[in-house]
């Protein structure tokens, strides 16, 4: 076919694609310059190394700790000390760490069960970084016991109460539209409590405010690693949801169908319990049962309500008339199941990084389900039978006042 | 309503694949090691095996640049000249210098300021009413002096005589008395970063008749404070931690050991000397003939030395250390090896 116009547009579009490429190759080339090798055009200041002890393990007669060089140069670990006493150690796989590379320092030490112990990392420069253990406690065997222990919290944190949430379908079923925007607010408050809760926790282990224990090294970033996580979290999430509902015929303005809508907040939620499961799992394997214990009463009473958050919107009008027992209980399963991966992640394999990378992707799914069913709740109150064209009107503004009392009420038993 | 759910569950599922891969490159290196391939010893004498790099400047041999075996009985006496009257002249020629960085402990290097390349500087030894003569050369780049204790005019004190970077000179000259183990430093503000980075040493003055003959050498109670917070990282007896654990000061049974101690430690008040199996007769500052204890521990605070005399009666290892754990868990212990006496042993 000949299309004289072809190679026009083709030479066009390659002329398009260099005139791209162009600032990227001048930045290329100025970075070389500046900080390629044999450059002495920036030797300004001291670089100072970082080591961060990012996980302490008590195994039989031995402490593990893992370290992260997270400082801006190459560092090499050359003592390990416990409580400031310099010790016998090994280090896995070698001592020299690169940027943001790990390794494992193994020190044999008869350590005591409960008593607070220090341990501390010296680098080829002599600087010595430390990190402190309140109490010292045998590090979970990744065994099948274990695993069943750890999922069985997860069962009675996530699974069983988001199910018994899920019983008040039917008596949400067939409500008059003002009480259903009620429950839909209710249920935007919850997750926007959950969010906010999330967030934070997410926020104070990136800034390593949690310090002692679980603290995240300031070199990735602090706060900027969850807005950035928890925002192409939502952003992910809003362009699948947007476009499942156009390809589903929905209603034609983008909004999600119901039962897309429980899906995406089961979603959502499961992503918050997966959290909730980490937090539990890791205060097991830190070895504080007695906090463990309470996070799971916690944890399940303020559970229960996030079934009423999937029930809502099947609750409506453009519902379905009976939702499958079946469905419903994967939809709980998708909520309340997360939780026991999360116990066995919190459990065998902590970082705070990956903790802190989880807790944002939670931030901005639930954030993003938050954003779906307040529009949902905007629609209802615009359209036919709704209770005016004011949002939120008096039902919705009282909906998420309950719902983040609620949520405030149930969270502090924690 | 089938399809979209499966498109999303498709969508879900990419998504826990995607945060699957990020868990497990974030997620810490497994303990277990493919190839167990080095061991170590712990306190208890237990073999742990590594496939990775073994950190133990205790039990494991290992050598750095500086050579606390060679210092420990290296003493200089000088270039040796009569003068007309009958007097003996010694001349030192002694350098400073504080750019260079020393492997100090194994993997640990640090800022060292040094008299003629070491930390401490050489040990200086005359006999009592020798001239001492001190050629100083400042090839550093701050200024540094030389201030020995002892006894001498005003002008040689060091102090108020600073001598200039890259290259300054200065002449100390006195006679060597009073007889004992005395330290000397530089004397330039800030003075505790100046003995801190390691310019000091040791200076002996013997008497005129001798000391009985023994097994001589000299140990400096010094500390690092490599991360500069004010506090030591690391003790020992001449600079390396745990040197003389794994380099055992090999002496002989029956044989008379005199050790020249003098503590240099900084930023902590005191120090200490225990001796296992033994005690030993301490001579304060060495001025005295006579012993004012016989004990298996002394307390010294800043420069505070003396002499220790002993001999072993039986063989073997014995441990000697500061008594102040922390400093011996930290690089301040060794072990003199007893070698039984009789011609097999050397």
């Amino acid at each position: 076919m000949a299309d004289p116009g072809a190679g026009r547009r083709q030479r066009g579009r390659a002329r398009a694609a260099a005139a791209g490429l162009v600032p990227f190759a001048f930045v290329v080339a100025m970075a070389a310059y500046v900080a390629g090798p044999g450059s002495e055009a920036i030797g300004l200041g001291v670089p100072l190394p970082d080591v961060s002890i990012e996980r302490i393990d008590f195994v039989d007669g031995e402490i593990r700790a893992v370290v992260r060089n997270t400082g801006p140069v190459p560092v090499s670990v050359a003592v390990a000390d416990v409580n400031d006493r310099i010790q016998p150690a090994a280090v896995e796989p070698d001592g020299r760490l690169e940027r943001f590379e790990s390794a494992l320092v193994r020190i044999p030490f008869p350590w005591n069960e409960a008593e607070p112990y220090t341990v501390g990392i010296t680098t080829d420069d002599g600087t010595r970084f430390e990190r402190r253990v309140d109490a010292a406690a045998p590090s979970l065997e990744p065994d099948a016991g274990t695993a069943g222990l750890l999922a069985t919290l997860g069962v009675y944190v996530g699974v069983i109460p988001v199910m018994v949430g899920l019983l008040w379908l039917p008596f949400m079923r067939g409500m008059r539209s003002r009480r259903l925007v009620f429950f839909l607010s209710l249920t935007a408050g919850l997750l926007l409590f959950l969010g906010a809760d999330a967030a934070e926790e997410a926020l104070s282990l990136a800034s390593g405010v949690t310090g002692e224990e679980n603290g995240l090294d300031a070199g990735f970033g602090g706060a900027m690693l969850v807005v950035v996580s928890a925002s192409l979290s939502f952003l992910a999430l809003h362009w699948a949801g947007g476009m499942l509902a156009r390809r589903a015929g929905g209603s034609g303005n983008g909004r999600a169908s119901p039962m897309a809508a429980a899906l995406m907040i089961s979603a959502g939620i499961g992503l918050h319990n997966l959290g909730e499961g980490l937090a539990i799992g890791a205060a097991v394997g830190l070895g504080e049962a007695a906090l463990g214990a309470f996070l799971v009463l916690g944890f399940a009473l303020h559970n229960t309500t996030e079934g009423i958050a999937i029930a809502a919107p099947l609750a409506g009008s453009g519902g379905p008339r009976r939702t499958p027992v079946l469905a419903l209980a994967a939809l709980g399963l998708l909520a309340g199941a997360p939780a026991i991966l999360g116990a066995w992640m919190g459990g065998f394999l902590y970082s705070p990084l990956s903790a802190a990378v989880f807790l944002s992707i939670g931030v901005g799914a639930i954030f993003q389900v938050a954003w779906v069913v307040l529009r949902w709740v905007r629609d209802m109150e615009r359209g036919p039978g709704g209770p005016g064209a004011g949002f939120p009107g008096a039902a919705a503004a009282a909906g998420l006042a309950a719902g983040m009392s609620i949520m405030y009420a149930t969270s502090i038993i924690v | 309503m089938a399809r979209p759910a499966a498109g999303r569950a498709m969508a879900m599922a990419l998504a826990a694949a995607a945060a699957a891969a990020l868990l497990l490159a974030l997620a810490p290196p497994p303990g277990q090691a493919q190839q167990e391939d080095r061991t170590f010893l712990t306190h208890s004498g237990a073999v742990v095996r590594t496939s990775g790099e073994v950190l133990d400047p205790m039990y494991a041999v290992s050598t750095v640049e500086f050579d606390p075996d060679a210092y420990l009985r290296e003493f200089h006496y000088g270039t040796v000249s009569e003068l007309p009257d009958g007097t003996v002249l010694r001349e030192f020629t002694i350098v400073a210098e504080d750019g260079l960085v020393m492997e100090v402990a194994p993997g640990v290097f640090y800022n060292v300021w040094t008299f003629n390349g070491t930390v401490p500087g050489p040990t200086i030894r005359a006999t009592e009413g020798d001239l001492v003569r001190i050629h100083f050369v400042n090839n550093g780049s701050k200024e540094h002096t030389l201030h020995f204790h002892g006894i001498h005019e005003a002008r040689f004190d060091g102090v108020f005589e600073p001598v200039g970077p890259g290259g300054g000179r200065f002449t100390y000259e006195w006679r060597a008395e009073p007889v004992g183990v005395h330290p000397y430093h530089c004397h330039v503000m800030p003075l505790e970063e100046h003995i801190a980075h390691g310019l000091y040493g040791v200076y002996i003055v013997d008497p005129k008749e001798g000391r009985p003959p023994a097994d001589e050498m000299v140990m400096v109670l010094n500390g690092l404070d490599t991360d500069f917070d004010g506090e030591n990282n690391f003790y020992a007896a001449n600079t390396v931690p745990f040197h003389y654990q794994h380099h055992p000061v090999r002496i002989q049974q029956g044989e008379l050991v005199r050790v020249y101690v003098v503590n240099m430690v900084e930023f902590d008040p005191v120090n200490n000397f225990h001796l296992h199996g033994n005690l030993y007769h301490y001579y304060p500052t060495g001025t005295d003939t006579v012993p004012s204890a016989y004990t298996d521990m002394v307390t010294l605070s800043q420069t505070e030395r003396g002499i220790m005399e002993f001999s072993y009666d039986y063989p073997g290892r014995y441990l000697f250390h500061a008594h102040k754990v922390e400093f011996s868990e930290k690089g301040w212990s060794g072990v003199f090896l007893v070698g039984e006496s009789g011609p097999e042993y050397g």
